[in-house]
C-alpha cells in the first residue's frame, strides 16, 4: 500500500484521499486537456449523470463542440484557477445553474497543466430565491429607494420609476421634491448619524407635477449601526386618504355652518315666541284696561329684549378671532371683582359664594376683560347649577392656584352636576340646560378665551354632586404671548 | 258643556304666559308643567282634552314624554301638539322617531313663533266637535289678525 506523508509527518495512506474525493460536498470531475473526464465523484454522477467516456462539455451543457470561451481552456494554458458562474443541463435534462470552480493540476511546480480538477456546486435555489427578491423589491406597492451617503439614489423599485421617473444616479431631493438642496429635518440624515430608523409624513412632486403626499420610513441598510454607507427609504402614498381627509374636513365644516345657523334660528324663533306674547298680553291688557296684565306682558318684552342684547354680544364676542389684550394682571384681583359682582345676587337665591386665593400668585399678563368674561360665565352656571338642585344649601367656591408653573382658577359648586351626555356637549354651540334662560354660547366663548391665552379648560362632573371647572394657564405660555403682542413695547411706553 | 281642559307643557315661562293668554280668551281650564317628569303627572291627574307639547326641554325632552303619553292606556289617544322653535330637521327626526317605533303621530306641529289664528283654529278643532266656531268669532272681533 503506498503511504504518502503528510506536511506535519503524518502518514497518510490512498484511501484517505479517495473518500476526500467523494465525501467533498461539491460535484468533482477531472478532465484532461481534450476535456475528457477521466474521474468524478459520486456527487457529480448523481447530479449530471453518466460521465465515462464522455467531454465535459457533453455532460455540463449536453453539446457537441467545445463552449464558447472555455475557462478550462484559459486554465491549461495560463495554469490560473478561475471561478465562474455557468448554466446547464442535469442528468433528467433541466436546467442546471452551478458555480465552478477551475483548478490546474500539475506533477511539479512550474511544470505544465495536466489535468484540470473542476468543482462545481448547485446554485439554482439560490438563484431562485434571488428573483424572487427581486420581484418583491420591484413589485411591492410602495416606493422603495436606496441612497448612499450622498444622497445620490443607487436603485429604485419599479413602482417609484413609474411615478418619479428614471431616477437612478440622481439626488433623492431632486428625485422627490424637485429640490436643488437637501431638505430640512431629512430623515435620511437622521438615519445615517444614529443608525436608526425614522418616520415623517413628507409632500413630494411626482414626474408629471401633481403632488404626492407619501408616509416615509428610513432605515439604515447593514447590520453595523456605525459607518453607515446606504439608507433605504420606504414610502407608502397616502394621497388618496389625505383626499378624503380634506373632504371629510370640509363635509365636517359645512355641517358646523349649518348647525351654527340652526341653533342661531332656534334661539332667534324662542325670543320671537316671547316679544309676540309679550305684545299679545300688552295688547290685551291695553284694551282690558288691566295693569297686571300691562305689566306682566312689559316684564315679557323687556326680558327678550335683554335676551337679544345676550345673544348678539354673546355671538360676536364668539365669532371674534382676536390675540387677547394682555396686561400685567393679580389673578385675585379679578377673582375679588366677580365676588363683588355675584355675591348679593347668589345671596338672594341662597347660595353662598367664597373665594380661596392662594396668596403668593404674582402679576402675570392677562387679558382682564376675557378673563372676566370667563369667570363671569363659569361663576353664573355654577350659581344656575346649584338654584336647580333642592337638596342642599347652595355653595360656588372660586379658587387660584399657581403650581408648577402653572396658574389656574377652579370654580366649584354643589349643584346638580352632569351627566356624561352633558359633559360631552357642554362645549358646543348653542348647547344649554337652562331652557329660556341661557343662550348656548358662554362655555364656547370662555373655552375660546382661554385658547387664546393658550391655556385649557378642562371640566369634572358627577350627577348629583356638583361640577368643577378649571382653566389653567402655563405662565411660559403667557409671557411668551406677551412678548409676541408687543406687551413689551406696551410696558416701555408706560 | 263641560270645560275643556288643556295641559301645556314647555320649560320656558314666557311661553307658557303667551299661550294661556291666548286660551285665556275662551273657557278652558288652562294647566301648565315646566318639564316632561311633571307634565306626565299632570296629565295622569287631569285627564286633559288636549295637550300642547315642547319638544327640547331639559332633563327628559319632549320626545320622550310623548312616548310615555302614547304608552298609557288612558292617555294613548288625547290629541297632542307639538309646539316647538327647532328647526325642521329635529321635527323631521321626530316624525321618524314615532314612525320607526311604531306610534301613532301627533295630531298638529306648530312652529314657533306661533300664528295666533293657527294656534286656537288648531285648538278648537281638536277639542270641539264645532270646530273652528270660536276662532271665526275672535277674528270677526278683530282680536286675531
Amino acid at each position: 500500500m503506498t503511504k504518502r506523508k503528510s506536511n506535519n509527518g503524518t502518514e497518510l495512506s490512498d484511501w484517505f484521499y479517495r473518500e476526500l474525493f467523494q465525501q467533498v460536498p461539491l460535484n468533482v470531475a477531472i478532465i484532461d486537456k481534450d476535456y475528457n473526464i477521466i474521474k468524478a465523484n459520486d456527487n457529480f454522477s448523481d447530479y449530471f449523470g453518466n460521465w465515462k467516456g464522455q467531454k465535459c462539455y457533453k455532460v455540463y451543457k449536453n453539446l457537441d463542440y467545445p463552449c464558447v470561451g472555455c475557462n478550462a481552456r484559459l486554465t491549461f494554458e495560463d495554469g490560473k484557477v478561475r471561478v465562474s458562474d455557468e448554466s446547464g443541463v442535469d442528468q433528467h435534462g433541466k436546467q442546471a445553474h452551478y458555480v465552478v470552480h477551475l483548478a490546474p493540476l500539475r506533477k511539479r511546480a512550474n511544470s505544465p497543466v495536466e489535468y484540470i480538477v473542476e468543482m462545481s456546486r448547485d446554485v439554482i435555489e439560490t438563484k431562485n430565491w434571488q428573483a424572487e427578491y427581486q420581484l418583491l423589491f420591484e413589485r411591492v406597492p410602495c416606493y422603495i429607494t436606496v441612497i448612499d451617503r450622498n444622497y445620490k439614489i443607487i436603485r429604485a423599485n419599479e413602482n417609484f420609476r413609474d411615478n418619479f421617473g428614471d431616477v437612478v444616479g440622481r439626488q433623492c431631493y431632486e428625485v422627490y421634491k424637485k429640490r436643488k438642496t437637501r431638505c430640512p429635518n431629512c430623515p435620511a440624515r437622521r438615519t445615517f448619524r444614529d443608525g436608526r430608523v425614522h418616520h415623517s409624513d413628507q409632500v413630494g412632486i411626482k414626474k408629471g407635477g401633481e403632488k404626492a403626499h407619501y408616509l416615509l420610513t428610513t432605515a439604515p441598510l447593514g447590520r453595523d449601526t456605525e459607518n453607515i454607507a446606504h439608507v433605504i427609504e420606504i414610502s407608502t402614498d397616502i394621497s388618496h386618504t389625505k383626499q378624503l381627509e380634506m373632504e371629510i374636513i370640509e363635509a365636517e365644516r359645512h355641517a358646523a355652518v349649518g348647525q351654527t345657523v340652526a341653533g342661531l334660528a332656534h334661539s332667534i324663533k324662542n325670543i320671537l315666541m316671547g316679544l309676540e306674547g309679550g305684545m299679545y298680553i300688552v295688547g290685551k291688557g291695553l284694551s282690558k284696561d288691566d295693569k297686571e296684565m300691562l305689566d306682566q306682558g312689559w316684564d315679557m318684552l323687556k326680558r327678550n329684549l335683554n335676551k337679544t342684547t345676550s345673544l348678539v354680544r354673546d355671538f360676536l364676542s364668539f365669532s371674534k378671532g382676536r390675540l387677547p389684550n394682555l396686561v400685567m394682571s393679580d389673578p385675585n384681583l379679578l377673582v375679588g371683582e366677580i365676588i363683588q359682582l355675584y355675591k348679593e345676587i347668589a345671596k338672594q337665591v341662597g347660595i353662598t359664594l367664597i373665594a380661596e386665593l392662594d396668596k403668593k400668585i404674582t402679576n402675570v399678563p392677562l387679558d382682564p376683560s376675557g378673563i372676566h368674561t370667563c369667570l363671569t360665565n363659569l361663576v353664573s352656571n355654577a350659581i344656575d347649577a346649584c338654584q336647580m338642585s333642592d337638596d342642599r344649601e347652595g355653595i360656588v367656591q372660586i379658587k387660584t392656584a399657581d403650581k408648577k408653573g402653572v396658574l389656574s382658577f377652579t370654580i366649584s359648586d354643589n349643584g346638580t352636576g352632569m351627566d356624561t351626555e352633558v359633559k360631552r356637549k357642554v362645549f358646543t354651540t348653542f348647547f344649554t340646560t337652562k331652557g329660556n334662560q341661557g343662550t348656548g354660547l358662554g362655555l364656547l366663548t370662555t373655552r375660546k378665551i382661554v385658547k387664546e391665552h393658550g391655556g385649557r379648560i378642562s371640566v369634572h362632573s358627577k350627577p348629583g354632586e356638583g361640577s368643577y371647572f378649571t382653566m389653567a394657564f402655563p405662565k411660559k405660555r403667557l409671557h411668551a404671548l406677551y412678548e409676541e403682542t408687543g406687551g413689551e413695547i406696551a410696558k416701555r411706553t408706560n | 258643556m263641560k270645560q275643556k281642559i288643556i295641559l301645556i307643557v314647555d320649560d320656558e315661562p314666557d311661553v307658557i304666559s303667551y299661550l294661556s293668554a291666548i286660551l285665556d280668551e275662551d273657557d278652558y281650564g288652562i294647566h301648565t308643567a315646566d318639564n316632561a317628569e311633571d307634565g306626565l303627572k299632570r296629565a295622569r291627574e287631569l285627564q286633559p282634552d288636549l295637550i300642547c307639547l315642547d319638544i327640547m326641554m331639559p332633563q327628559e325632552s319632549g320626545l320622550s314624554l310623548y312616548t310615555k303619553l302614547r304608552q298609557d292606556k288612558r292617555l294613548t289617544t288625547t290629541p297632542v301638539i307639538i309646539i316647538s322653535g327647532i328647526e325642521s330637521q329635529q321635527e323631521f327626526d321626530f316624525r321618524r322617531y314615532v314612525t320607526d317605533k311604531n306610534i301613532p303621530p301627533p295630531d298638529r306641529y306648530i312652529e314657533k313663533p306661533i300664528d295666533v289664528y293657527e294656534f286656537v283654529s288648531v285648538v278648537d278643532a281638536l277639542t270641539t266637535s264645532e270646530g273652528n266656531e270660536s276662532a271665526g268669532k275672535r277674528r270677526q272681533q278683530g282680536e286675531i289678525q
